[in-house]
This record gives structure tokens, C-alpha cells and sequence, in this order.
């Protein structure tokens, strides 16, 4: 199966990057004196993309047109005397997404491992600003210039990791694993309020671009115990969080927006957390397993200063923030008579958000009583299946599932609020396995969210405010669901794969009212085909349809005790999209191998909105957004060991997205872009492999 | 004669046939040991498989390889196979249920990041090792950060299709792989995430949305999926849905919060464009300004 879905991939950088990877050494029927030794790889060669692509060059880099090195390697050696394995891997060298990994390994002893990876992300979108400052955490707003200069922003995550691993004695071992992320640039921001802005902008909005300049650490280390029945693992997983700035200043601007300065930037946090998980076989046919851990979160990095942040007495200078939390987990899977299998599973998790409360605000407005606060959440959930195998490779399965949410909530809220949510699941599926021609399964999941008594929003001074709206994450909700899967083979070298995912959600309303999530509906079916003309040439070709739908219900202008004013009207948001792809692998000769992937995507969201009462309204324009990617790739055996690969992408992306097509920030910065955006790539390498 | 030649080439065909498996099969028995385990007997009707011992089940100095007992570790005693290649099968995984492949793997494949496979959705939804791991290749497609959403998409098409939206992440640079979020073989956390929890997943890369803040926005503490999906969708910075419609779902429409949706160019338009109703709350995932100022709980500065 896997095999044939092997070619599916679609992607851009799939096959331009695949192009350069290391070759799948079952290509060629080897001898057997070679099958034993594990092949090296490397290749380099030249990139030219024809045009400008910025979704195109997003994440790989390549969003102008020009010439790319391709460099890639793949090198692994290992010693049959002493089972030692040295390894060094690179894709994309030549790239600005590359990635770098060392790996040394005495098989059932120690290893080690060092790598580098880049994550990139160009923003998408050409800026044009006069705002100067960009990247750094000092910022001056322009007078509007009437043609400002252009800026690009990205930003980039260069992250180390290592890894050790022992085995220490018997059957304990030691894992150790450290990240290090450095994550520099610049992200689109802002800062804005209520009020009309100069001619031709859209309000009190200005262009403020975020400096990124932080360190995200994770180290992992865990002691594992695998024995014949029990299995161990517990350690200790820590992690940091270190921003260079935790404010960003801005000169100049609106006067409107003069005390808008500085921003708080995220603040510095770290966590520690202890755990321990562990399975263990009862008998041969019952075994359970569990976790329990304890975490600490802390958050006490210095508050951002400066003339417009005035400080409550008392508050010291952190918020002394800090989270426990305590999970607990147990489960069990039993098979009593061989035709039954029964599963239970309980889980608790206890997120306690010790961070005190203080008055950060002099409890002037009604919707806050000045104080901070914690989030806490205490999360339940329980499963019971069972499952019967029935004659002809039939297989009944039923199941519960019941999860409980309890949170705690300030004294004075704007968002009505629920203390407790709970929701019952109860599936049943029908799954048949082992047939040679047909496989599949059909499943049905309905549930049942319910909660505690609604918590009205409160003012300061404990009037009631609006309560028309139950949040959709704690409204009560019934949820039915659907899927279908059926795998046909109807002849030996034909397969087809059916898929039908399909769910509807309908929420209710607040008593008294008629406004707030109504509807949720979600659809997805799929069609694949695969089909294998001869050894030498396969073929694979999928289509999906897919569509999100929701319902919701609003009203323009509520009184501050819940009165709708006019008008009350409904919003249709949908999400629906064609989705096609084609696949083809040759090998027409020995020494040659060809490759095609097309896929072809059109999405369309609409924004449908109608009057339920009042004047009528207009809908906002639907977005469609058609994407295309072409890959070709053709690669020649010169020699035994070496040859040369031809690539070619086509990548083309076209939209009517109005997000930024017509803003226009008070300081004249605007984003575009190009709503028809089409590269071609061509790619020449050349490749050696040794052993 | 005619009909002479006729019955003798079969029974000249058919004689040379039985030589062949004759001799195939002496030559297969004249095998050494060594030769036998390491399957170089098996290699001369599957060569491709043999690539099994280009990887670490191939490294003899590790006594606990499968090598040390060749083919027949996984698929047992050859012995009748090489007697009888068309009738006597050794274990084709093929033909075996998932929980018998299963348990071939799990011989020696147990504990560390397995040790809560039992009761997880794949193992109960019949998900078997060879569904998603190749063993007799070089190299395992599932693997590899570049071709492992291949393997998950034959199951999982409606991530196939949201990972190509025009919000994504660089899954298929292969910057991201789906098993840096998700753990197959099965965690305590909800879809099988790698950490206990869907924040605590997500905060692996952006830590700095955890908090805790001095102002904090309550979905955004409970679940980061409430707003966004991070397989991929067509709003920016993959959310759910565009603001303002995303905020209305819980949100009472007093004051402004009511607005309809518009692309007029007016102030309540600002909820629609640019960044939406993120165009004044700046800190929407919360803000650790401690700022005694009027309105500050609003995620502004």
C-alpha cells in the first residue's frame, strides 16, 4: 500500500527537494555483496527560478527569481567489527531552509548526535513603509510619505540539537535531547484604536513591525526501562523562553496613539516538569500502562517601563506568574476471549494558576475590577471500548468517551462563562480487515456537550451585563459524526481508496435569546486510485472535496444589559475546495527514471451575511484562491554510481484576497500582494553514490 | 509425428523444469549457514528485500539485531519454504492480522516512545507497524521529515488537502514533520499529542504564548485549537475562521463588537481588514503590560 501512496506526494518541495535526496538504493536490483553495506550519496547542482514567487519562496527561500545552488548529501558508513555507525546528512545546503545533521552510534551501546536545522518564513506580502526603526525594538513613525520605500520581513528559527544516548546496564537506558533555537526578524504589528485617521487611511492605525529576538531552549532527559513485561520511562523536561525585548518603543505618530507606546513584548518563561510513564503486561493478553507528571511554570520576567506605564501600589515589578500542573493517566487494554478486546483509559489533568492576584488597575471602567486573572483548568476525561470480532474478518467496536472542563473565572467578566462543560461521546464502528480485495470501516460518533449553570457577565459594582452569546467552546452542543473508509482492489494491480469524513455540530442558544453559534457542518470526501501498468511504470491520482461550514447569529449595537439593537443577522461562513492530483513514475530504461506530479487546488470561502431583523446588509466578497504545482523530474545514470537530474516546478498561486488589498495605515504603510504569482524552476544536479 | 512432437516438448519443458527446481534446490540446501541466515537463499527470489540489512536490523555486532537470526526472526522457520517456494508460505506480513505483525515488532520494539501503543487510537483502529514503516528499504520514507506526510495521507486525506492552503506550515518543505506534534505509537496527551496537551505541544515553537500574563485571554489558555488549525486554512495566521466572525462566536455585540463585516473603508471596516479586530488588540494571546491605564484589559499595549 504504501508503496503506491509513496507517489502521492504533490508538494512543490517535494520533488524539487526529494530531487536531491538521497536515492532509495532499492532502485537498481544489486548484487548481493552489496545489499549489505549501506550506500552514501551527495549531489550538486544549480537552481534557476524564472520570477518573483513569495508564496512560492515562503519557507524554502526562493522568492526571487535567480540562481540557487543544490546542494545535498547523505553519508553513512558503518564498521561490521564493532557495529559503529558514522552518519552526516544535508539537504538544501545551498538553500536558506537547510539542514545539517552528525550522528555517530555504537549500536546497542551510545550514540550521539548533532544537527542544525533552518526554518525560515519570508512574509509573504511586499510592505511599503516609511516607518524606521524595523527590526529593532525602537521604532519612528513617519511623517505619511506619499511614496514609501519597501521593506521585506521574515523571520528565521535557527535551532541546534543534540542527542546521547546510553544503555547503561541491563535493560535501563539513558536519552538526552537539547534543543537551542535562536528565532531572529520581524513580524507584521501594530497598533491602533477608535477614532478617523488622516485622508486615506482607515483610522487611528499604525504600522508598528514586532522585533523578533528570542531564545527558545527544551532539554529532555529520561532514564527508560524495557524489560519483557514492563516498560519504564521517566525523567526530567525543562524548557526557556528568552526574549530580547519586552517592550517596543514607538516615536512620532498620531496623537491618539501617543500613549500607545511601548507594547509589551512577550515575557521571558521557563518550565520544569518530573514524569514518570510505564506499561506493564498483566498476562499475555492484558496490559496496562500510565503517566503521572508535575510541572511548574514560571513567568517573572521585568515588567516593560517608560512614561505611559504607570504602575498600581504594590504590584512589585512581575507578575510573579507560575502554573502547576499535575497529570495523571492509567490504562488497560484486556483481550478475555480471543474474539473481544476491551480498553479503559483515564486521564486527569490539573492546571493551577498560582500566580497572585493583584489590582494592576484602578477599578474605574465597569468591565474589569483592575485585577489580573488566572486561568486555571482541571481537565477529566474517560474511555471504555469494547470491540468483537465477527466471521469474514468483521470487527464490531463500541465505545464512551466523557471528558468534564472546570475553570475558574475573575469576579467581573465581558464573556458569559461556564464553570464546568462536560460532553459524552458514544461510537460504534464497523471495520473489516484481511480481505484481499475489500477493506474498510464505517463509523458513527454522537455527542453530547452540556455544562453548569451559565456565569452572567458582570460590571464592576456586580450589575448584570449582556448575556446573549454562549462561547462556542462552552455552549451546549450535540455533534454527530461520520466515517467511511473503503479500500477495493478489484483487480491486482488496481487499487481505489474511498473516504468520507462528514460531521454536524448544532449548538443552543442562551435561554432568551436567539443570537450566538447556531451551526457547524464539515464534509470531506476523497477518492484515490493507484494503478501499476507494469514493474517499471505506476500511476496514482486522488481528488478531494472538502467543506467547513458555520452558522452564526449576531446583532449590531446590544445595550450593556442585553438588549439587541438593530439589525440581528445571521453569517454564513464556508470554506469549500476541489482538490486534484496526479501521479506517474517510469522507468523506461535501466539507466533512466522519470517522474510527474501535478496537483491543482480552488478554494472558495465565502462570507455570506442576511438580516434577520432590520435593514438588509450586504455579504462581504467570497475569496477564491486557485493553487498549481507542476513537478517533472527526470534522472540519467551516466555510470553505475553517478548521474545527472533534471527538475522542473511550476508553481502558480492566484487570488482575489481583499485582507490588504485597499488598507492603508495612518502612516502611509500598506501590504500587497501579487495576486497572480507564477515561477518556474529549473533544476540541473549531479549525483554520486559510493559504498 | 506430429503428435510425437506434440506430447514431447511439454514432457521435455516439464522434465527441464523439475531439474531446475531440482538443482535450485540442492544449490539453496549447499548453502552455508551464514549464507541461509543472512538470507542470501532468500535473495534469489526477493533481492529487494535483503535491503533489510543495509539499516540497523543488518548490524551483526549488535547481537540483538535481526541478523543474528536472519529472515527467520521475522518470518520464521524457512525451512519448508525453501522445500516447497509456492506452498509452503514462511509469515507474509501481508496476510497477517495487524496485532500479529504487531507482535513480531514488538519482540524488541517496546517501551520509550511505545509505551502507551496500547489502548492508542491506531493500535485500536488496527494500525499495524508495516502500515506505516518500510523495513526492507534503505531508507524509511516515515522517517524522513520530507516524505512522512505521504505516509500519514494514506489515511489522514483531509490534512492531505490543509497542509497546501495558503496558511500552513512548512510541512511540505519538510521544515516540520507531522511526528513533531503527533506521536503514532501513541501519548497521554489528545490526538495523540507529543506533550501532554494541545498548548503544551504547541509551545514546544512558541513558547512565547505561554504566559502567564498580567492580562490573559481565556480560550487562548485553554487550547490553542479553539482559534487556529494548524494543519492549514486559507485565513491569515491559521485561523479558524476571519475575524470579526471568529471573535463573534463568543463575544457579546455590545459596543462595537456587533459590527457587520464590511470592506467600506469606514472605522467599523477595520474589524473586517487588514488584521482584523487584531488591527487594536494588538496582544490577543495576552499582554504582560501592567499599565494602570484606562481600558488596558483590552490586549492594546
Amino acid at each position: 500500500m504504501n508503496t503506491r501512496k509513496a507517489f502521492t506526494k504533490t508538494g512543490m518541495a517535494a520533488a524539487l527537494l526529494a530531487a536531491l535526496a538521497p536515492a532509495d538504493a532499492a532502485e537498481m536490483l544489486a548484487p548481493y555483496g552489496q545489499l549489505n553495506t549501506a550506500a552514501s550519496e551527495a549531489s550538486a547542482g544549480l537552481g534557476y527560478a524564472d520570477n518573483d514567487g513569495r508564496r512560492f519562496g515562503q519557507y524554502n527561500g526562493i522568492s526571487r527569481d535567480g540562481f540557487y545552488g543544490l546542494l545535498d548529501f547523505s553519508l553513512v558508513k558503518r564498521d561490521d567489527e564493532t557495529g559503529t555507525w558514522l552518519g552526516g546528512f544535508g539537504r538544501n545546503v545551498g538553500l536558506y531552509n537547510r539542514q545539517l545533521r552528525f550522528e555517530h552510534t555504537r549500536q546497542g551501546d551510545w550514540g550521539y548526535f548533532v544537527e542544525y536545522n533552518r526554518i525560515p518564513r519570508l512574509e509573504p506580502y511586499s510592505i511599503l513603509t516609511g516607518v524606521s526603526g524595523i527590526g529593532s525594538n525602537n521604532l519612528t513613525m513617519p511623517a505619511p510619505p506619499t511614496s514609501p520605500p519597501s521593506a521585506d520581513l521574515k523571520t528565521v528559527r535557527d535551532n541546534i540539537g543534540l542527542g546521547f544516548d546510553k544503555i547503561l546496564f541491563g535493560n535501563w537506558d539513558l536519552q538526552v535531547r537539547f534543543r537551542n533555537e535562536e528565532k531572529d526578524g520581524t513580524r507584521v504589528f501594530a497598533r491602533g484604536t477608535t477614532g478617523a485617521g488622516p485622508v486615506g487611511s482607515f483610522g487611528q492605525f499604525e504600522f508598528t513591525p514586532e522585533p523578533i529576538n528570542s531564545t527558545t531552549r527544551q532539554l529532555d532527559v529520561k532514564i527508560n526501562y524495557t524489560g519483557t513485561d514492563l516498560q519504564l520511562a521517566g525523567g526530567y523536561y525543562g524548557t526557556m523562553y528568552n526574549n530580547q525585548y519586552n517592550g517596543l518603543n514607538i516615536a512620532g505618530g498620531l496623537a491618539g496613539l501617543s500613549t500607545f507606546t511601548p507594547l509589551a513584548l512577550p515575557p521571558d518563561n521557563h518550565s520544569h516538569q518530573l514524569y514518570l510513564s510505564g506499561s506493564y503486561g498483566f498476562t499475555p493478553t492484558t496490559r496496562g500502562n500510565f503517566k503521572v507528571a508535575y510541572a511548574q511554570a514560571k513567568q517573572d520576567d521585568a515588567f516593560v517601563t517608560g512614561v505611559n506605564v504607570p504602575l498600581s501600589p504594590g504590584i512589585g515589578n512581575n507578575l510573579m506568574g507560575k502554573v502547576d500542573t499535575k497529570l495523571a493517566q492509567a490504562g488497560i487494554v484486556s483481550t478475555p476471549i480471543p474474539k473481544l478486546t476491551l480498553s479503559a483509559n483515564l486521564r486527569y489533568e490539573d492546571r493551577d494558576d498560582k500566580t497572585p492576584v493583584l489590582l494592576y488597575l484602578t477599578p474605574a471602567l465597569t468591565t474589569t475590577d483592575g485585577a489580573n486573572e488566572p486561568r486555571s483548568i482541571r481537565t477529566t476525561t474517560a474511555k471504555a471500548e469494547a470491540s468483537y470480532a465477527l466471521p469474514q474478518y468483521f470487527r464490531l467496536t463500541g465505545g464512551v468517551d466523557y471528558e468534564e472542563k472546570k475553570r475558574n473565572t475573575s469576579p467581573v467578566r465581558i464573556v458569559s462563562f461556564r464553570e464546568t462543560t462536560d460532553e459524552t461521546s458514544y461510537r460504534v464502528e464497523l471495520r473489516r480487515m484481511m480481505s484481499e480485495t475489500l477493506t474498510g470501516a464505517l463509523s458513527y460518533v454522537h455527542s453530547e456537550r452540556g455544562g453548569s449553570p451559565w456565569v452572567l457577565t458582570t460590571v464592576t459594582g456586580g450589575a448584570v451585563g449582556s448575556n446573549l452569546i454562549a462561547p462556542i467552546h462552552l455552549a451546549d452542543r450535540d455533534r454527530d459524526k461520520v466515517r467511511l473508509s473503503v479500500n477495493w482492489t478489484p483487480v491486482d494491480p488496481l487499487t481505489f481508496g474511498f473516504y468520507v469524513d462528514a460531521a454536524r455540530d448544532d449548538y443552543s442558544t442562551r435561554d432568551g435569546s436567539t443570537i450566538g453559534p447556531m451551526k457547524g457542518k464539515y464534509r470531506n470526501y476523497s477518492l484515490d486510485a493507484a494503478y501499476s501498468f507494469t514493474d517499471q511504470w505506476q500511476a496514482t491520482a486522488w481528488y478531494t472535496w472538502n467543506e467547513t461550514k458555520a452558522d452564526q447569529t449576531t446583532c449590531v449595537g446590544a445595550s450593556s444589559t442585553g438588549v439587541c439593537g438593530v439589525p440581528t443577522y445571521s453569517s454564513t461562513i464556508s470554506n469549500r475546495s476541489d482538490s486534484v492530483g496526479f501521479g506517474l513514475r517510469g522507468k523506461p530504461s535501466a539507466a533512466l527514471q522519470l517522474g510527474a506530479d501535478l496537483s491543482y487546488t480552488d478554494i472558495k470561502d465565502d462570507y455570506e451575511q442576511a438580516t434577520l431583523t432590520g435593514a438588509a446588509i450586504d455579504s462581504v466578497p467570497a475569496i477564491t484562491t486557485r493553487l498549481t504545482r507542476l513537478n517533472l523530474f527526470a534522472k540519467y545514470a551516466l555510470q553505475k554510481n553517478s548521474g545527472i537530474r533534471l527538475d522542473y516546478v511550476f508553481d502558480r498561486y492566484s487570488t482575489n484576497d481583499w485582507t490588504w488589498s485597499t488598507w492603508v495605515y495612518a502612516d502611509g504603510s500598506r501590504l500587497r500582494e501579487d495576486p497572480n504569482q507564477k515561477v518556474n524552476f529549473f533544476g540541473v544536479s549531479y549525483y554520486y553514490k559510493w559504498q | 509425428m506430429n503428435r510425437h512432437r506434440t506430447w514431447g516438448a511439454p514432457f521435455l519443458a516439464t522434465a527441464c523444469l523439475w531439474l531446475a527446481v531440482w538443482i535450485y534446490s540442492a544449490s539453496a540446501f549447499s548453502q552455508s549457514a551464514d549464507e541461509i541466515r543472512e538470507g542470501k537463499v532468500c535473495a534469489n527470489c526477493h533481492a529487494n528485500a535483503l535491503m533489510v540489512w543495509t539499516g540497523k536490523h543488518g548490524t551483526k555486532a549488535d547481537a540483538r539485531a535481526p541478523i543474528s537470526v536472519g529472515c527467520a526472526m521475522c518470518h520464521g522457520d524457512p525451512a519448508e519454504h525453501l522445500k516447497s517456494p509456492a506452498n509452503a508460505m514462511p509469515k507474509r506480513f501481508s496476510k497477517m492480522p495487524s496485532a500479529e505483525k504487531n507482535e513480531v515488532c514488538s519482540t524488541c520494539h517496546q517501551g520509550r516512545a511505545r509505551i502507551h501503543w496500547a489502548g492508542s487510537t491506531h493500535e485500536r483502529r488496527d494500525v499495524a507497524c508495516s502500515s506505516c514503516h518500510k523495513v526492507h528499504v534503505a531508507h524509511d520514507p516515515v522517517r524522513d521529515k520530507l516524505t512522512q506526510s505521504d505516509v500519514c495521507f494514506s489515511c489522514h486525506k483531509e490534512q492531505r488537502v490543509q497542509i497546501n492552503r495558503p496558511s500552513r506550515h512548512p510541512i511540505r518543505e519538510g521544515l516540520i514533520a507531522c511526528s513533531d506534534c503527533h506521536n503514532p505509537h501513541g501519548s497521554v496527551g489528545p490526538a495523540m499529542m507529543v506533550r501532554d496537551n494541545v498548548n503544551d505541544t504547541c509551545y514546544t515553537c512558541h513558547m512565547e504564548k505561554r504566559g502567564p500574563f498580567v492580562r490573559t485571554h481565556q480560550p487562548v489558555q485553554e487550547n490553542c485549537a479553539l482559534c487556529h488549525n494548524p494543519h492549514g486554512t486559507t485565513n491569515p495566521n491559521l485561523l479558524r475562521q476571519r475575524s470579526p466572525f471568529l471573535c463573534q462566536q463568543c463575544h457579546e455585540p455590545t459596543s462595537h463588537r456587533g459590527n457587520i463585516a464590511n470592506l467600506t473603508g469606514t472605522s467599523t471596516s477595520a474589524s473586517t481588514l487588514a488584521r482584523g479586530c487584531m488591527n487594536c488588540h494588538t496582544q490577543i494571546h495576552g499582554t504582560n503590560n501592567p499599565s494602570d491605564i484606562s481600558n488596558e484589559r483590552t490586549f492594546r499595549r
